[in-house]
């Protein structure tokens, strides 16, 4: 087997990546590392070359690909911004990239920290995401109640929710003590970048608060289809535990754009079905 | 679960402490495979390994191609073939098939 002529980075350039891949990471900055896996023809010295690309600085590192190097970190870029690693290939498949999109782990905000919200906690955690636990109560919120949560707080629910920095990595589920709670809060993250806003109730609940945000606060009904509420999907849960696994599993489904059925999915069917009077009338 | 974090700071440490290791990162998957892209492992020569790109013999294939490439320095792509017929013999099987790209840090000694 004849060794390819490779022009490898040194050394201190490989431990000057990493050092700057992992400070990225923990400054959950989002971060690529861009490798040339295959590289072949006028490319061939480019195989194992490594490069970081940055949302907001300029790449570090060189890939050694002369004329292609502006579009392979553009797209590179791309594909942070879409936070999927990929491969990309260029000069007919001479080139091959693969970017490694490092993000932080997304974060599930439990607002209420009753009965449901430990299974949730728990869960939440083994499936990797950051746990922050919220209640104006701190005989529920607290760490002993709580151990496996990254936070708990005890602190009135809309001023916490309004300074938190939800972004598209969020999930927000609301399981409070109190529909009124639930509601007041949902209020606080509606128009918010979240990916996923869970909240409790039955069916009957929900569409009940929706009618009375519509026609007291006119707020528009589409607003609310973001809403997975009832929350969870359907496996029929029971006790705490149950509802923590059929909230959980939904989570999942958004993240990972799964196909299971919300609960929510008849709410929002029902409104588009024809209002005809006497149909709606049959809607409990 | 080894997070990308731990698993980088674990290569930082071999790199600091000069011991060169290998890093296996499913780069492509087509059909069903136990870990999804982007899932990375570290083979140590002394079989200090890390993190998992799946288990059973393809893991035990990347292991093998990651030995060798601590040893010659030049990366390579390892096709895990996971879509044998299902038996007793081999339970592994997933149905997929994922590329991994097997490497070495630091590239040069």
């Amino acid at each position: 087997m004849t060794t390819p002529a490779r022009d490898d980075q040194p050394p201190e350039v490989t431990s000057t990546l990493l050092a700057e891949l992992l400070q990225s990471i923990d400054e959950g900055r989002p971060v690529a590392m861009v490798t040339v896996v295959k590289a072949g023809g006028n490319y061939a010295a480019a195989l194992g070359r490594r490069a970081l690309v940055w949302l907001d600085r300029e790449p570090s590192g060189s890939l050694n690909l002369d004329d292609l190097e502006a579009q392979v970190l553009a797209d590179a870029t791309q594909a942070l911004i879409q936070r999927r690693p990929q491969m990309l290939a260029y000069a007919d498949e001479q080139v091959e990239l693969f970017v490694e999109v490092q993000r932080r782990p997304p974060t599930l905000i439990i607002v209420g920290a009753g009965h449901v919200a430990q299974p949730l906690a728990t869960l939440g955690k083994l499936i990797d995401f950051e746990v922050v636990v919220i209640d104006d109560r701190p005989q529920y919120a607290n760490t002993e109640r709580f151990p496996q949560a990254d936070r708990v707080i005890a602190a009135p629910f809309r001023p916490t929710l309004r300074d938190w920095p939800i972004d598209a990595d969020t999930f927000i589920v609301l399981v409070t003590r109190g529909h009124s709670h639930d509601v007041e809060c949902l209020l606080e993250v509606l128009d918010s970048p979240a990916r996923y806003i869970g909240m409790i109730g039955s069916k009957r609940r929900v569409r009940a608060v929706f009618d009375l945000l519509e026609q007291e606060q006119g707020i528009p009904r589409e607003k609310f289809d973001r809403v997975y509420a009832p929350v969870g999907i359907d496996i029929g849960a029971e006790s705490p535990a149950e509802i923590g696994v059929c909230i959980i599993a939904e989570v999942v489904n958004v993240y990972r754009g799964g196909r299971a059925e919300s609960l929510s999915d008849a709410l929002r069917a029902d409104r588009h079905l024809p209002l005809h009077p006497t149909r709606v009338q049959n809607y409990g | 679960m080894e997070s990308a974090k731990g698993l980088y700071q674990k290569l930082a440490e071999f790199v600091r402490e000069d011991t060169p290791v290998a890093v296996a990162t499913i780069v492509r998957v087509r059909g069903s495979v136990p870990r999804e892209v982007g899932t990375k492992m570290i083979i140590h020569a002394a079989g200090r390994h890390l993190g998992t790109v799946g288990g059973g013999c393809g893991e035990a294939d990347v292991i093998r191609a990651g030995l060798d490439v601590i040893d010659m320095g030049v990366p390579r792509r390892v096709e895990v073939d996971l879509t044998e017929d299902i038996s007793m013999q081999s339970l592994g099987v997933c149905g997929g098939i994922m590329d991994v790209y097997v490497e070495r840090w630091p590239a040069t000694e």
